[in-house]
């Protein structure tokens, strides 16, 4: 008996790019724009998504993949509005991964739109590129005002920051203007939005960005 | 705990490895991670105990070295130990590497 050490190289997280690669290759071929939608837990990330799917139906057209430990209540909630979605349970997973989103992605070849709402978690699903186009992170104040500095790798990675329920901002003493500067510091290029979807606030500045990106989708 | 899905993906490629080698037993795992990828080494370790039991993996040495990323302000040069955007001049600061999970050797008992 004897010891040896086989050198390996080799990249833990290669099943992971791999398949991301393939989603996003069809995403591409069949001109879908796809928005991982991720933030905090409860912050509004199903509520957004449905008041968009509302906004935007008869412009476009859209489907969503619902992430849960179990998807079921936020899929029930988003397929009443009429589009396309598929819940992805997660199970014992506090995050969604490129595995799970290919089972599922041959059946929205057919939108210009999809949404992939994450498991509700700052941290998890940050290094788990599911083949989306962007990134739509959303917290809500009434997470602290310091949600966003104890969380730098998600918010740096983000294309959007949207910071939701301002309407409640003073009831929790939250400092909305620090989590702004906090966002901006971190990702000077990420747009950031001001929210409250119960109020409507922000939610047409949102409206326009997306259609930008579908706009500039394929460029 | 997102460790799981890296300690069953990284047990898979060792467990291969061993079985071309025809191993008797994996003695030590070298890894190199970059420092912004969100893991805990002790979570890690936990993890891969937990499901590597039973194999001929169990009991490994699990030996991590981390990978710094690269943070430069683009404007004036100015070199960063934490993530930020912004460097104090204005200029927009660029992260890069640091997100690295290698599995680089495998050390293994063989008759
Ligand atoms: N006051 C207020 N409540 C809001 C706002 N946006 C969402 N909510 C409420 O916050 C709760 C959570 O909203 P969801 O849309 O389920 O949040 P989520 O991020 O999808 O939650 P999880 O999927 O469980 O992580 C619901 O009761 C919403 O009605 C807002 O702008 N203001
Ligand atoms: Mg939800
Ligand atoms: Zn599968
Ligand atoms: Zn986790
Ligand atoms: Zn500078």
């Amino acid at each position: 008996m004897h010891r040896i050490e086989v050198d390996a190289e080799y990249d833990v997280l290669s099943l992971n790019k791999r398949l991301a690669k393939e989603n996003r290759e069809f995403l591409s071929k069949h001109g879908v724009v796809a928005i991982n939608v991720m933030g905090a837990i409860g912050s509004g990330k199903t509520l957004l998504i449905e008041k968009t799917i509302d906004a935007l139906k008869n412009e476009v057209k859209i489907g969503a993949i619902l992430g849960d430990v179990i998807a079921k209540e936020d899929y029930e909630r988003v397929a009443k509005h009429g589009v396309k979605a598929e819940p992805l349970n997660t199970g014992k997973e506090c995050h969604l991964d490129a595995h799970l989103v290919h089972h599922v992605i041959e059946k929205f070849g057919d939108v210009d739109l999809l949404f992939i709402e994450n498991v509700g978690n700052l941290i998890c699903p940050v290094d788990f590129d599911l083949g989306e186009n962007y990134r739509v992170v959303m917290v809500s104040v009434t997470e602290g005002d310091d949600v966003i500095a104890k969380h730098p790798e998600i918010f740096r990675l983000a294309d959007v920051i949207i910071i939701n329920k301002v309407s409640l901002a003073d009831a929790v003493e939250a400092d909305v203007d620090k989590m702004v500067e906090d966002a901006r510091k971190l990702n000077p290029k990420a747009k950031i939005i001001r929210m409250d979807l119960k109020k409507g606030i922000g939610f047409e500045e949102w409206l326009e960005w997306l259609r930008c990106a579908l706009r500039s989708r394929g460029e | 705990m997102h460790e799981l899905s890296y300690a069953q993906a990284l047990l898979d490629e060792v467990l291969k490895l061993a079985e071309e080698n025809e191993a008797k037993r994996v003695t030590k795992i070298r890894l190199r991670i970059g420092e912004l990828l969100l893991i805990n080494p002790e979570q890690l370790k936990f993890c891969f105990k937990a499901i590597s039991s039973g194999t001929i993996a169990e009991n490994a040495e699990i030996e991590i070295e981390f990978i710094k990323p690269e943070i430069v302000c683009t404007e004036c040069g100015r070199r960063f130990d934490e993530v930020r955007g912004l460097c104090d001049c204005g200029g927009i600061v660029a992260v890069s590497g640091g997100k690295e999970f290698l599995l680089m050797s495998v050390e293994m008992e063989v008759e």
